[in-house]
């Protein structure tokens, strides 16, 4: 990401040396109050979301939820932390919902823990993958802006959408696997005996 | 299905507040014990987000995100893939709101239910903005780790793409 930053940043800032220099100073601004009033809309829905989420933690919502999907983080994961693996599920069923809100949030979190996990590389490469593949089921933005425009079809796009983001994440997921090995895999006895 | 997708929301947030009151839970407290946490939140991704936006702002200024659409697009049509689509595809893993507009650009002008339209409505619910996610769930993180990952998910992302614009020509 340095690296990254670095090049795109010195790039853009020559080829606008030699176009319209004055529009530099402008674009930068822009773009911090851009993410300034990106950020000021952000805690207002993570307050609203945190707020639910913790309803979900003290009324055992949570918890309940990530017994089912906890085999198949586990397996993904290759991490036996309760607190992570709860994290990681949440992430992955709101994602699942579509609610970005609220997946967020769990996704730091879950960021966070993975961090002190064993296989943090695997694990956190799969947790980014996984989101930025995005594992949403029903577009919905995409749907609402269809009929806001009026499509004679708007529903037709979902079943292509519906391969597609499956396509996409479980190629990432086996990429994953493939490219950054986990170094330790506890589980294996586990996963034969949960199954 | 128009209310199905109206009514998830509100029916989580009410199933979920009167599960908690049959558990007893204090529902107020709770709730507010919660939001707490999303100032320092906020806090803590500020900083890479701001540097993130101000990034894709510059991209976009100077002119250079255009000149690499126009280089990219015979590559696109090659892989069966509307080059009309291609400023959506660059755009879309590094902004959302951003790649939104693209969107209601593209449809605006190719019409909503023409070949291109479709792809490009595929395209957007593909993947998710890759960059921006990684600035936000790795923020503080040590780095090093993110780049194999971050070149997986491109590259998932544009084989995925194809397959999209592949699907929206048979189904």
């Amino acid at each position: 990401m340095n690296i990254l930053f670095a090049i795109v940043f010195s790039l853009c800032t020559f080829l606008l040396l030699c176009i319209a220099p004055d529009q530099f100073l402008t674009a930068l601004l822009d773009g911090a109050g851009k993410g300034a009033s990106v950020c000021i809309s952000l805690v207002a829905t993570y307050a609203v979301w945190l707020g639910l989420m913790r309803v979900w933690e003290d009324s055992g919502v949570a918890r309940g939820v990530s017994k089912c999907v906890k085999p198949l983080a586990r397996r993904l994961f290759q991490t036996d932390d309760e607190a992570t693996l709860q994290a990681v599920s949440m992430n992955m069923s709101v994602n699942l919902l579509g609610i970005s809100g609220a997946a967020t949030p769990y996704g730091m979190q879950a960021a966070k823990l993975l961090d002190k996990a064993d296989n943090a590389e695997y694990a956190s490469a799969m947790l980014f993958v996984l989101n930025a593949t995005s594992l949403q089921v029903i577009p919905t933005s995409v749907i609402s802006l269809r009929i806001a425009l009026n499509s004679t079809a708007p529903y037709s796009i979902l079943f292509p959408t519906l391969f597609a983001t499956a396509f996409s994440t479980a190629l990432a997921v086996v990429l994953t696997r493939i490219f950054i090995q986990p170094k330790t895999t506890v589980f294996f006895k586990k996963q034969g005996a949960g199954i | 299905m128009k209310y199905i997708l109206a009514w998830t929301i509100p029916l989580i947030f009410l199933t979920s507040i009167l599960f908690a009151i049959f558990r007893k839970v204090k529902v107020y407290d709770s709730f507010t014990e919660g939001a707490k946490g999303a100032i320092p939140l906020i806090l803590s991704i500020f900083p890479y987000i701001t540097a993130v936006m101000m990034l894709c702002k510059l991209l976009e200024v100077s002119g250079l995100e255009a000149k690499l659409s126009a280089w990219i697009s015979p590559l696109f049509t090659f892989t069966g893939i509307p080059e009309e689509i291609s400023s959506l595809i660059l755009m879309k893993p590094l902004s959302g709101s951003g790649s939104i507009a693209v969107l209601t650009q593209i449809l605006e002008r190719c019409g909503i239910d023409s070949y291109a339209g479709r792809c490009a409505c595929v395209v957007y619910g593909t993947s998710d903005t890759i960059f921006y996610i990684g600035a936000v769930y790795f923020a503080g993180m040590k780095r090093k780790k993110l780049t194999a990952a971050l070149v997986i998910a491109i590259s998932s992302y544009l084989l995925a793409v194809v397959f999209a614009c592949f699907l929206c020509r048979i189904m």
